[in-house]
């Protein structure tokens, strides 16, 4: 039993293999119902239609010469040696060959051959689940998927709206399964070495040697690299990469943005000269290449199949991928059967904290940055009485932190929870103190849609004025060495939760020049997100206390 | 329980432009203040709805010299985030705009055109090849969409009796020839004294709308209005008239 877009090629593949007669279900279908009543028929032995659809269908025998082959017999495994752990849609497979070798034949014939000799498999983009529920088989999602008419298979065709970016998917676009063929060849230890140009510090190499053993010892099938902000992971994630390396897996350095690939692969290609690196991303001059390493954003990762040993997901002090259920359905199925993961982050989301508590994760800490200097705690301002924001004068509280960074020569960076909170505040201190800091003006606002954004953290970044006001969704990359940390408004815990206070937190004392950051937490009430945000820091300092890590 | 709650606490509802929530308009107040800040500097020429710099006549210099069979309107200039917007929707196929991008051309009927009421909207058709590969046709779903909120029918009255090429980076000229008599009412129909809303998603030269314009007068309809998302701005006039 099967699928088909083109039966006769089904009768010349069962006329060789000396089958009589062959049952089609008629009309034809768009593949979203064809899979569905194919899955229904093989799980059940009968089918139902999903919920709403109505069509008179019909079983017709019959018998059909068999014709001579559209393409030339050696076209089959040719297109299949190409490609190898994948899901891609047929343009996608087209520009996958097209990237080795010209294709000449009708390749939708040729992977449907393929697919009779049980190669490869396919199923729409979008389908529906044993429910008759629509569900989008490329990102596993079913929460943006939109029903319309449908002028490319002229029915009512789900497409779903969650993996837009990466091209349409769609009830009637068949979605080609190619699983990995690759076995383990192990390569040698000495090209598998990373060449770092400094040494890992005490805290980095304990790590390194927990990651390596995660891979050499294989136990378990998830591990979570719990870094403090500025600690370094990227580097004790090489423990792991190495091991599996020198044992002949396949491995995927996933990031969430386009410019962390980028860099990442001048890094990695610097510390595996030997060996093959090869970077995918949206706009990369190759999307389908092999290599030994590979690194693309989570969003690529969308396009595998079961193809890796090891499955590194490095947030890069993003926002927490592990968050997303459509990245994590991508990076579990980019994973073989029985393949690792090592999620790299500072933030674990909610769900993963609570399995580290229950023992049922396995986690390896670095808890300490390379100066060796603890992570600066927040320290909470909760006013009693007064020391409203925003109206009237500046709360004294506040004054003193100023006052404090001031001092200290550091500049200030002050969050708030909104958009409309950045020109607010921005207003109502220049109203209060004109000019009673360095820099004119002394406080300026910044935020992502900010129109002149690169100009405001340009100044910041020269020192050309005091304090940068600014929302938590500012991208990450603005780092400044010697900078103070004072969050406003830090009660509202919609958007100040526990990971965005510790990433916000581990904006500071990160140089080696000025390790000793300060940052406050200024609101009404101490919030439960505030508590364990400064929890975990001063967990974070114990442990690097306790194992000598700090100077 | 959680059903409960949802339904208790309901979460605010997000704009459909950019995620943030929203209050009881269709988009947020960001949203709607970026898509509507033209009106500061720009007013469009009374007939083709081109936009023209404040303060210049009520006529383009293209109106001036052939005025067109129609009257057209646009919810902007096709740039910045309108323009980001019909990017997303047409070509990459988030269908989900359709109905707040429909709300757009609805605030255009209210605030431009006086809260005009046609009688039929129809939506200017595509190709069947271009059809096929994109999935569906964004005019329709505009039309469809904005037709449901208005209470109003909606009719794919017109075919297209001739494939034209993609018409990006063509002559005006050469446009108009492309696409005259490119389309016809479907049918016989006769559309005597009825009143038309014409629906596409940009309005470049007016050639296409034109076209369909014209094949919709010579079916008897009493005045075609035109409607789209996104027009083209006249900065000077151009040398050539
Ligand atoms: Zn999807
Ligand atoms: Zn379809
Ligand atoms: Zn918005
Ligand atoms: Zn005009």
């Amino acid at each position: 039993m099967g699928l088909t877009h083109n039966p006769g090629l089904d009768w010349t593949f069962w006329k060789r293999r000396g089958k009589r007669e062959m049952l089609l279900l008629f009309p034809a279908l768009p593949l979203s119902l064809a899979y569905f009543i194919f899955q229904e028929l093989k799980d059940k032995g009968e089918f139902s239609l999903p919920p709403g659809v109505k069509l008179p269908l019909e079983w017709r025998g019959g018998q059909q010469a068999a014709a001579p082959l559209p393409f030339s017999p050696l076209e089959p495994s040719q297109v299949r040696r190409q490609i190898s752990g994948r899901i891609l849609f047929l343009e996608e497979v087209q520009k996958a060959l097209m990237e080795s070798r010209a294709v000449g034949a009708p390749l939708e014939d040729v992977l449907h051959w393929l697919y009779l000799q049980g190669e490869i498999d396919f199923r729409p983009g979008v389908g529906y689940d044993s429910q008759g529920r629509p569900i989008c088989y490329r990102c596993g999602q079913n929460s943006s998927i939109v029903l319309g008419e449908c002028g490319a298979c002229g029915f009512v065709c789900p497409s779903c709206e969650s993996c837009l970016s990466l091209g349409p998917s769609r009830g009637c676009r068949p979605l080609y399964i190619f699983p990995a063929l690759e076995g383990l060849t192990p390569r040698e230890e000495e090209l598998c070495l990373p060449q770092l140009n400094f040494a890992l510090t005490p805290a980095q190499e304990d790590a390194y040697g927990e990651a390596k053993e995660f891979v050499s010892q294989g136990k378990e099938g998830e591990c979570l690299l719990w870094a403090a902000c500025g600690a370094g992971k990227t580097e004790v994630a090489y423990g792991a990469i190495a091991e599996a390396l020198k044992q002949g897996k396949k491995v995927l350095y996933a990031c969430p943005r386009r410019e962390v690939v980028k860099e990442m692969e001048g890094r990695m290609a610097s510390a595996w000269p030997g060996l093959k690196v090869v970077a995918l991303y949206g706009g990369s001059p190759q999307k389908f290449r092999e290599g030994d390493l590979i690194l693309a954003t989570a969003h690529q990762a969308l396009r595998f199949y079961q193809k890796f040993h090891l499955v590194v997901l490095d947030e890069a002090d993003a926002f927490p991928l592990s968050a997303d259920p459509m990245l994590h359905y991508a990076l579990r199925r980019a994973r073989k059967p029985g393949g690792q993961i090592l999620w790299l982050t500072a933030t674990p989301s909610e769900e993963m904290r609570h399995m580290v508590r229950r023992n049922s994760l396995k986690v390896i800490y670095l808890p300490a940055r390379p100066h060796g200097h603890p992570l600066p705690v927040p320290e909470f301002i909760i006013p009693f009485w007064g020391g409203r924001l925003g109206e009237g004068s500046i709360p004294s509280a506040v004054l003193r932190c100023l006052k404090e960074a001031e001092l200290a020569g550091a500049q200030v960076m002050i969050f708030v929870p909104s958009v409309a909170q950045v020109s607010c505040m921005e207003r109502w201190f220049l109203a209060q103190i004109p000019s009673g800091f360095w820099g004119n003006p002394w406080v300026r606002g910044c935020h992502a849609g900010h129109p002149d954004r690169e100009e405001v953290i340009g100044a910041f970044r020269e020192r050309r004025f005091f304090a940068l006001i600014t929302t938590t969704l500012l991208e990450r990359g603005v780092t400044i060495p010697h900078v103070y940390i004072l969050v406003l408004f830090a009660h509202e815990e919609k958007i100040f939760d526990t990971n965005t206070l510790v990433q916000i937190a581990g904006r500071a004392g990160r140089h080696r020049d000025y390790p000793q950051g300060k940052v406050w937490f200024y609101g009404y009430k101490v919030t439960p997100s505030m508590a364990e945000a400064q929890g975990q820091i001063r967990e974070f300092n114990r442990l690097a206390r306790q194992r000598g890590y700090l100077k | 329980m959680k059903g409960i709650f949802s339904w208790l606490f309901p979460s605010p509802p997000s704009c459909p432009f950019c995620g943030r929530s929203r209050g009881n308009f269709f988009c947020c107040d960001c949203c709607w203040e970026e898509l509507s800040s033209w009106r500061r500097d720009l007013h469009p020429c009374s007939l083709c709805g081109r936009l023209l710099p404040l303060g210049e006549g009520k006529l383009c210099p293209f109106c001036e010299k052939a005025p067109p069979p129609f009257i057209a309107r646009a919810a902007g200039p096709y740039r910045g985030l309108l323009k980001e917007l019909i990017w997303e929707f047409k070509y990459r196929g988030r269908r989900s705009l359709a109905f707040p991008l429909s709300q757009l051309l609805g605030q255009v009927l209210f605030r431009d055109l006086k809260g005009y009421r046609p009688d039929l909207l129809v939506p200017v058709p595509l190709s069947s090849q271009r059809l096929k590969v994109r999935s569906f046709n964004q005019a329709e779903l505009l039309a469809s969409s904005l037709a449901l909120s208005l209470g109003l029918p909606v009719e794919p009255l017109l075919l297209r009796v001739k494939d034209t090429p993609p018409l990006v980076d063509l002559s005006p000229r050469t446009r108009k020839q492309l696409v005259q008599g490119a389309f016809r009412v479907e049918g016989k129909r006769r559309l005597e004294g009825r009143k038309i809303l014409l629906i596409d998603d940009v309005f470049t030269t007016g050639a296409t709308v034109g076209a369909c314009a014209e094949a919709l007068l010579l079916s008897g309809a009493a005045e075609v209005i035109v409607l789209t998302l996104a027009t083209g701005i006249i900065n000077s006039p151009p040398s050539f008239l």
